[in-house]
């Protein structure tokens, strides 16, 4: 009896561990993407709000000094960077590189203020 | 007759609205965008509304108000109108574009003369073209529209070119300040200049100024 408590014990912990760790190690993805010829907020309004109706977004940073897009992607869904790519070539502007971050916009956020 | 009162209520009713909601620098907003846009000062008053059926095409209304500067000559129109991105140069820290700006309407036109008033309904078509190049720092655009009717013209030309006081932040408001030289053909033979100075937001562009005839200019432009 002793053995077996023990053994659902250790199965409950390991699969707690295993769920939670699973989330505390979800990945945040964020597409971030160096753009030319954003230098007004009133025309770059376009970029922002065609992202933000994806329905995959749950946050854009735009930064104009850096030419940063960032779109941070809802938790457990996925965004193609071509996607990011065409909605930033249709507001107008040029797509020069993209990457993938795991930190979101808040963070990037604050790394880009940290370096003004 | 009776319609051209009502247009006119649509468009101050179109102006004021978006006034009251908010209040840019290309004649039209992104991909299925509704663009607002005011011009107003005693001698020429511009309201206009266009949508962007592409990312580089738009359509929309406008109703323009035109007088000479000895009050002589008066011109009312409403114009169907056509824009289209040209070309656009994007560069790191810098853009560049070529517009196409053009409408059709109905002009209507009042002119004083001695002993007699001469009143006139026409035609009046306004093709033209704008250029503008910008940075985070400085604004250059001129621009060249003609204003034809049969024995009419008053083809409209400007040219502006300004700086911002500091850089800003995606969502904060950015301060510039324009110098603005214009004139338009037939109803005056000055070049108009009027320092402005412009707020830019994410949300709305707007420009106040005083010209060197110490009048008022006000304009908006606004993206929905």
């Amino acid at each position: 009896m002793k053995k077996l408590l023990l053994t659902s014990f250790a199965l409950v912990t390991l699969t707690t561990a295993s769920v939670f760790g699973n989330i505390a190690f979800a990945a945040t993805q964020t597409i971030k993407a160096n753009v030319n010829g954003m230098v007004c907020a009133f025309c770059a309004q376009g970029i922002d709000k065609k992202l933000r109706a994806l329905s995959q977004t749950k946050d854009v940073y735009v930064n104009l000094k850096q030419r940063i897009v960032a779109v941070e992607v809802k938790d457990g869904q996925t965004l193609a960077n071509d996607t990011v790519k065409d909605v930033i070539k249709n507001a107008g502007y040029d797509v020069t590189s993209i990457e993938i971050s795991e930190h979101p916009v808040a963070h990037i956020k604050a790394e880009m203020e940290a370096k003004k | 007759m009776y319609l051209k009162p009502m247009f006119y209520q649509f468009c101050l009713f179109v102006a004021c609205l978006q006034a009251n909601i908010h209040a840019l620098a290309g004649p039209m907003g992104f991909d299925e965008s509704f663009m607002a846009m005011g011009d107003f000062n005693n001698n020429w008053r511009e309201s206009f509304i266009n949508y962007a059926i592409t990312p580089r095409d738009a359509v929309g209304i406008s109703a323009t108000y035109m007088r000479s500067d000895d009050k002589s000559k008066t011109r009312t129109l409403e114009e169907l109108t056509y824009t289209r991105l040209i070309t656009r140069w994007n560069a790191p820290h810098s853009q560049a574009n070529l517009w196409f700006v053009g409408g059709i309407g109905a002009l209507q036109g009042e002119d004083e003369r001695v002993g007699k008033d001469h009143d006139f309904d026409k035609i009046m078509v306004t093709p033209g073209v704008q250029f503008d190049y910008e940075t985070t720092r400085v604004y250059f655009a001129a621009n060249y529209r003609f204003y034809r009717a049969s024995s009419i013209n008053h083809d409209y030309s400007s040219v502006r070119a300004g700086f911002s006081f500091y850089e800003a932040e995606y969502d904060k408001t950015q301060p510039w300040f324009l110098l603005e030289a214009r004139n338009m053909n037939g109803l005056s033979d000055k070049i108009e200049i009027t320092p402005m100075l412009r707020l830019i937001n994410k949300s709305f562009f707007v420009e106040a100024g005083m010209n060197t005839d110490y009048k008022p200019r006000f304009n908006f432009m606004y993206i929905f």
